[in-house]
């Protein structure tokens, strides 16, 4: 799972050094924990939050795969 | 479908970023050229890259109303633009499901106006993403009898076929009550 949200994030930032992603597993699932720079906030969000629905609806197909749900915070 | 070498790297390019999206997402496919959605001019102008994605079980990678197969096309897209300065249209489809779509649209749209140009009432459709709505809208542009319009926010956002000269309502039957006349309410 994080494989994939890194790629994405270090592919659109302008600073993919900063790029870091935790995972967390628990009876719930998967949760993903995205931290970039503060200047790349915006373009990982995108306007009305469509980068990171984009990167959700990603995240899903892969978690339906997997038989387990997926969360994706930015911190 | 030949592409020109001066746009190969290109294609190249956002077929490498397509290739790697899916691996990571662990669903074993190919990537083609789609020759609906790429465009090129007869000056070997480039103005739209299809890419079409291949392989088994990819229901999953559509979507509801192709939702999932727009992200993935919307994630490309943003990689390209911010790497390679590309800003053109990347079109991508899965196993010609849009492909199929688009020309069932076009045979619907080509119907529906030959109804509202009889009837002379306006027809409005079933709600359809913003790809969907443009392909009604391209395939009666030139339609000599009727206009098309979308109305609606967000999900809701539908396309309204009206026709161009709306029905005449005929008033005569009305004609034969006579107005009252004027002078007549006075003092009796």
């Amino acid at each position: 799972m994080k494989e994939l949200v890194e790629y994405i994030a270090k592919s659109i930032v302008n600073d993919p050094n900063a790029v870091s992603v935790e995972e967390e597993t628990n009876e719930e699932g998967i949760t993903l924990k995205l931290r970039v720079a503060d200047d790349d906030k915006g373009r990982i969000i995108g306007k009305q939050g469509q980068i990171a629905q984009a990167m959700r609806t990603l995240l899903r197909v892969k978690a339906a795969k997997a038989q387990t749900r997926v969360r994706l915070e930015i911190m | 479908m030949e592409i020109p070498e001066k746009h190969q790297s290109v294609f190249q390019k956002a077929r490498e970023v397509l290739e790697k999206l899916l691996a990571l997402m662990e669903l074993p496919a190919t990537v083609e050229i789609s020759e609906e959605f790429t465009v090129i001019g007869p000056d070997e102008e480039l103005s739209s890259i299809g890419l079409n994605i291949l392989g088994e079980d990819l229901g999953i990678l559509i979507g509801r109303r192709g939702q999932t197969m727009l992200s993935l096309q919307h994630v490309v897209r943003l990689i390209m633009s911010h790497q390679s300065e590309f800003k053109l249209p990347i079109v991508i489809d899965v196993e010609g499901y849009k492909e199929r779509r688009c020309q069932g649209l076009r045979t619907l749209a080509k119907k529906l106006a030959d109804q509202v140009k009889a009837r002379r009432v306006p027809f409005t459709m079933e709600p359809m993403p913003a790809f969907e709505r443009r392909v009604i809208h391209l395939a009666l542009a030139d339609h000599p009898d009727v206009l098309t319009e979308s109305t609606g926010e967000g999900d809701a956002r539908k396309i309204v076929i009206t026709p161009k000269r709306p029905a005449v309502i005929d008033l005569s039957p009305l004609l034969c009550y006579s107005l009252p006349e004027k002078g007549n309410d006075g003092e009796e």
